[in-house]
């Protein structure tokens, strides 16, 4: 490797407070496929942006073939030959995949109408040439995920791409088409392509990658070579060292079991595209706060989706408060046996946007502080009064509309709606999720309060340290199931992570996997 | 302030204009004889008065019921003491109702209506009336007596005189008829069908062998007398109750081939280049029948009340006239209106 | 925009940034809207003998007894779209109403308040249904009532054999009840329309369920945003299809107001009166998306619709015109929302 494809050196960008990168290098060679790491905000994505010219760096330098390049818009980076696969691909889906690649460059004819033959002739050679076997004239939206990804190379191979940028590009593929996807790696390694490949998946890695590089918090943690170094030592970069002050001390849980599940499985929705709880048993004690750790897709939100009744009659398998089985067809059933729930997306799923911060906090109790349908203002008023107080929620007025709030400020206009109901169980998806790390520990701060009031807690989020810093147990779920549940104060973020994902090298056994090696075995 | 509100102020301000350009030219006259009270005709002022008239209508979407405003305009542009007003209930009964309450307040001295329908005018038209104002009633009549004079014509008389038409001049030796007719339940078309029975009763060699229902519209007429077709070999004579659907039966003819086997009749007569008129002239209906307006004869009549101050009768029916081929030209320079 | 309505805002937001509306201002939109509407129709009021004729005790009167069942059916067709939907079955339902209580009142005897009872249970059961298709089977309601408004014109056909039955006064049978023709009539020595009052009631009781129902915020959460409704609880599919109820009752209610004030039931009555009452709603500032909108603001978009009506009926303005004036003007409504959330 004499000169390097792309160089990026000292890469630095602000958002406004916020340090997003922090002094990143990353190389990539001609001919090489770099894995990229990192956990969700260590400013992967950010970092690609750069690249692709959609941001602009503060400070830092990038050189392609060793003369320096600056991309101010999208444009000038595909033109200088860096190509982003994107997961939401730039694709027409009505459009044949022949169009989809001469889209707004068709060749013409003499008489400037399309030149339908040329367009065929050449979508043959480009799908041909990186071995593609797809018929050209198939609409794209009648292709596969994975072979509409593979149209997304192709076109832009065509556009005589020299970076791929590839963002976990396995996340919605199935086995097979992972494995078409890989075969075609070798083809662009022998053309000098340099593919940048995000991923979470230490297995996929390990087959297709050269190198690696590791960030963390903005920053660079390592670089590797993937074939000398073992996934532990990966993950360890990725985690660094967790921090200790932000979490709360915790009260020791009671001995009473608050929330029994047993055998709780979700038939599969018509719609898919979920992966529902299978057969899970799990056990959270009044005043216990029990984590749900897991990959992205590994059923994390659906479980607690199916315990707040959103599953309705595709739940199966048996749910016990305090003793007493519970039936959860709809939400409703759900509060009514006192269990709340603060969802994932809050814009989403929790906030009235455009209704003030009052009318959200009441959105639950409403029935309970009115008198036969019949809305008692003064009660409300104080009932509001007594939440922004108790949750510390800073806002203008209680009559703002709740989107002029912060992040922080909205999650707790969440978490005040569903204590006014004053629940047995509390469920939490990802709760800190784009809140500062203020707010952040003022949520741990309340869930520690909660917990010692007798609450039980069940939380899932994809941050680790969080869980490990709040957590009585963590409970590991994977494909659906709960694979493993360890002690929160004697588990590490490698014993989690290895229960998540590495296993999954060992027990996705067969011809898949046979393929894998192959095509990485290859590469040499 | 702020661009927004700038907005707002000249959208207002524009409809403002509007309506004050519009306002200015047809603020309501200084009318002396306001207080006109027919049935004693006493405080009559006659030629020395000024006279606003209201005319409200059914739903100017009907080019007959245009040509009724039309012939009304014209005709009241004749005399110097009217200036008439015009609303379009737009075929919805509770409209009209309430453009008769507009007229009464903008203080009327005249009320002509042409009623979407009987029973939901009936108590309108009686408080006007009641009010001292006279009423003409046309085309169509109200559930009471509480009126000046109805001007209409007789449809059964029209379809008799189709009939005869028929059995006289176009099938004098017999033959086959295919009737399509208007919008079933409405009295116009009841009366055409019934009418044109009688007419051709005196001639029993002809048979009505295929009846349609056109729903006063060219379009169901094209298609109705399309199956028609399809279903019958042998067709003399097409007699559609109006006009379009007669040109509707024509259009279909003319698609098969077969226009010029069979003849058409339609009723209405309209003297506008859409018209029944116009179609007898270029020969694609061999003949036609008028169905008045009474706009001219509704002017008079208000002419006679206001200016004459003479009394009038309750009832002025009209008469059709037979439109062919020899007379088409003068009658739609003699009833066009513009 | 990012500044509550509490507070001083037209202050706050004008230092911060040049082009901002105080949030207000919308809000008041449509009274706004109604007040110069309501000054622009006294200066270019015709006058008799120095009177100003729009301003007559008589014609105001006459206005809100025009604009009163457009005005309820767009009460329910406010809460309709609140929750994000629509209901163009509404003028259909008017249609059946009207028809069934000509029919009921003339052919089958009934006294009054069985008629009225029985109107009000279909056009409620009528509503109930179409919520019921909507929200649980999830048809969408614009679909939903598309099929409702041609079933509805279909029942009220069949049911008169496709002729307007008309309703005449007297004891004994195949005669209305005298009592119902007190519809056609005025209170208040004769002065006030009994279906302006109608129209009022329904109008403060429905400004007393947004203020003061528990059922109100939850249509205005499920409009703001459907599934932060489901999981705050909230029975979703019991209120959509009690939104639906109510448009259907209101609709009902309407007809028989319709037939009594007619002296007709006829089942092409209301034709194109839902695109009135969606027009009022507009006006009155509600979003098509749900969520944000008044009862306050439609009842002002109805009288505003009215008084536009009735001024340019007094200047004569050519029906024709009328049409496009009023198309400047929901356009104009509309457009100062978007406006409004472009702001935001």
């Amino acid at each position: 490797m004499l000169v390097p494809l792309l160089q990026m050196r000292g890469i630095v960008k602000h958002f406004g407070g916020v340090h997003a990168l922090r002094g990143v290098d990353l190389t990539v060679g001609a001919g090489e496929v770099h894995a990229l790491l990192g956990e969700n905000g260590a400013g992967k994505s950010t970092l690609m942006n750069v690249l692709s010219g959609v941001v602009r760096p503060d400070e830092g330098a990038i050189e392609i073939d060793g003369e320096p390049v600056a991309f101010a818009t999208p444009a000038d980076a595909q033109a200088a030959g860096v190509a982003m696969i994107h997961q939401e691909l730039d694709l027409v889906p009505q459009a044949t995949v022949t169009e989809n690649l001469f889209l707004g460059r068709e060749p013409r004819t003499r008489f400037r109408t399309l030149d339908r033959a040329a367009m065929r002739r050449h979508a043959r050679e480009l799908l041909d040439d990186i071995g593609i076997e797809l018929s050209p004239s198939r609409t794209l939206s009648s292709l596969r995920v994975g072979e509409q990804q593979m149209v997304a190379i192709a076109k832009a191979l065509s556009l005589e791409a020299r970076i791929l940028v590839m963002d976990e590009p396995t996340s919605a593929l199935s086995d097979s088409e992972v494995e078409r996807l890989f075969a075609i790696l070798p083809r662009l390694r022998r053309r000098g392509v340099g593919v940048v490949f995000i991923s979470h998946r230490m297995d996929e890695i390990a087959v297709v990658a050269d190198r690696g590089t590791v960030m963390r918090d903005g920053r660079n943690a390592g670089t590797f070579v993937v074939a000398e170094t073992a996934p532990a030592e990966v993950i360890r970069m990725m985690v660094g060292q967790p921090i200790e002050q932000l979490f709360p001390d915790r009260e020791p849980p009671r001995d009473a079991v608050r929330l029994a599940v047993r055998g709780l499985t979700v038939a599969e929705h018509p719609g898919g595209g979920r992966t529902e709880p299978r057969d899970v048993d799990l056990e959270v004690r009044a005043g216990e706060v029990v984590g749900l750790a897991g990959l992205l897709g590994a059923g994390r939100t659906e479980l607690l989706d199916a315990l707040f009744g959103l599953a309705g009659h595709r739940l199966s398998g048996t749910v016990e408060l305090d003793g007493a089985p519970v039936r959860l067809a709809s939400p409703r059933d759900a509060i009514a046996a006192g269990i709340g729930y603060v969802p994932e997306d809050r814009r989403v799923s929790g906030l009235v946007m455009m209704e003030s911060v009052a009318a959200n906090i009441v959105l639950s109790a409403l029935p309970t502080l009115a008198r036969a349908g019949w809305r008692r203002a003064s009660r409300e008023r104080s009932a509001v009064a007594a939440s922004i107080r108790d949750l510390h929620i800073k806002t203008a007025s209680a009559e703002s509309a709740v989107g002029t709030l912060s992040g922080g400020n909205q999650q707790k206009v969440v978490f005040a709606r569903h204590l006014l109901r004053e629940p047995r169980l509390l469920l939490l998806d990802d709760p800190t999720r784009g809140v500062d790390i203020g707010a952040k520990s003022e949520i741990y701060r309340l869930l520690a309060r909660l917990a010692a009031g007798g609450m039980a807690v069940l939380v899932a989020s994809s941050e680790l340290p969080e869980l490990l810093g709040i957590c009585d147990r963590i409970a590991v779920l994977r494909g659906g199931r709960v694979v493993t549940v360890l002690d929160g104060r004697s588990a590490t973020q490698e014993a989690i992570l290895a229960a998540a994902s590495l296993e999954q090298h060992t027990t996705v056994e067969g011809a898949s996997t046979a393929a894998r090696r192959e095509a990485s075995g290859r590469q040499g | 302030m702020s661009r927004s509100t700038r907005t707002l102020a000249a959208l207002c301000g524009s409809a403002l204009l509007f309506t004050a350009a519009c306002g200015t030219e047809s603020d309501v006259p200084e009318s002396a004889g306001g207080d006109a009270t027919p049935e004693e005709g006493a405080e009559c002022a006659g030629a020395d008065g000024e006279y606003l008239i209201g005319m409200s209508q059914a739903n100017v979407a009907e080019p007959y019921r245009q040509q009724m405003d039309d012939d009304i305009e014209a005709a009241a542009a004749e005399v110097d003491q009217f200036e008439v007003v015009f609303a379009d209930a737009a075929q919805d009964n509770a409209k009209q109702v309430a453009d008769v309450e507009n007229f009464l307040t903008q203080g009327i001295d005249l009320l002509i209506i042409s009623p979407n329908e009987a029973a939901p005018l009936t108590a309108v038209v009686e408080r006007a009336y009641n009010e001292g104002i006279p009423v003409i009633v046309l085309d169509r009549k109200i559930e009471s007596d509480a009126y000046t004079q109805f001007i209409g014509a007789d449809n059964t008389e029209i379809g008799r005189a189709a009939g005869e038409y028929v059995a006289t001049e176009l099938l004098p030796d017999g033959g086959t008829v295919a009737e399509l007719k208007g919008l079933p339940g409405s009295t116009p078309a009841q009366e055409r069908a019934d009418g044109f029975r009688e007419g051709i009763a005196a001639n029993p060699g002809i048979e009505i062998v295929a009846e349609g229902v056109g729903d006063w519209l060219r379009e169901k007429g094209q298609s109705q007398f399309e199956a028609i077709l399809q279903a019958n070999q042998d067709i003399d004579v097409v007699y559609a109750h109006n006009d379009p659907m007669a040109e509707g039966a024509y259009l279909a003819a003319q698609a098969a081939g077969r226009e010029t086997e069979m003849r058409f009749i339609g009723i209405d007569a309209l003297p506008i280049p859409s018209g029944g008129i116009k179609a007898v002239e270029e020969g694609r209906l061999s003949a036609t029948f008028v169905y008045p307006t009474g706009g001219k004869e509704a002017i008079a009549t208000a002419q006679q009340i206001l200016v004459e101050c003479a009394d009038v009768e309750k009832e002025q029916i009209l008469d059709t006239e037979l439109i062919t081929q020899e007379n088409a030209a003068e009658v739609y320079a003699r009833n066009a209106t513009q | 925009m990012s500044v509550d309505t509490t507070e001083p805002t037209a202050e706050a937001a004008t230092k911060r940034r040049r082009f901002v509306i105080p949030e207000r201002f919308f809000t008041l939109q449509s009274y706004v809207a109604l007040i110069m509407v309501f000054l622009a129709a006294i200066v270019f009021s015709p006058r008799r003998g120095g009177e100003i004729v729009f301003l007559n005790s008589e014609n105001l009167l006459n206005i809100v007894r025009a604009v009163s069942e457009i005005g309820i059916l767009a009460i329910g067709m406010t809460f309709v779209i609140l929750i994000a939907g629509i209901d163009l079955s509404v003028g259909a339902i008017l249609g059946l109403a009207a028809t069934g209580t000509a029919s009921l009142l003339m052919v089958h005897d009934f006294g009054v308040a069985m008629t009225i009872l029985i109107i009000l249970t279909i056009g409620l059961a009528f509503g109930a249904t179409q919520g019921y298709l909507s929200a649980r089977l999830g048809i969408q309601a614009f679909i939903v009532t598309l099929a409702g408004l041609q079933v509805a014109r279909g029942l009220a056909r069949i049911w008169s054999g496709g002729q307007g039955i008309a309703l005449a006064y007297g004891d004994g049978a195949d005669v209305a009840p005298r009592a119902f023709s007190l519809l056609n009539s005025r209170t208040f020595n004769g002065t006030v329309p009994i279906p302006a009052l109608i129209f009022a009631g329904v109008g403060v009781i429905a400004l007393i369920v947004v203020r003061k129902t528990v059922f109100a915020r939850h249509v205005y959460a499920i409009g703001g945003n459907e599934r932060a409704a489901r999981l705050s609880g909230i029975p979703v599919t019991r209120v959509k299809v009690t939104v639906f109820a109510i448009s259907g009752l209101l609709a009902a209610l309407a007809g028989i107001i319709h037939a009594g004030q007619l002296n007709q039931g006829s089942p092409n009555d209301g034709m194109g009166y839902e695109l009135d009452a969606i027009a009022a709603v507009v006006i009155g500032g509600t979003s098509l998306m749900g969520g944000v909108g008044t009862v306050s603001g439609t009842l002002a978009g109805a009288l505003l619709l009215g008084i536009l009506n009735n001024i340019l009926a007094l200047n004569n303005i050519d029906s024709n015109v009328q049409l496009l004036i009023k198309g400047v003007i929901i356009v104009a409504a509309a457009g100062i929302q978007a406006f409004r959330s472009q702001q935001k």
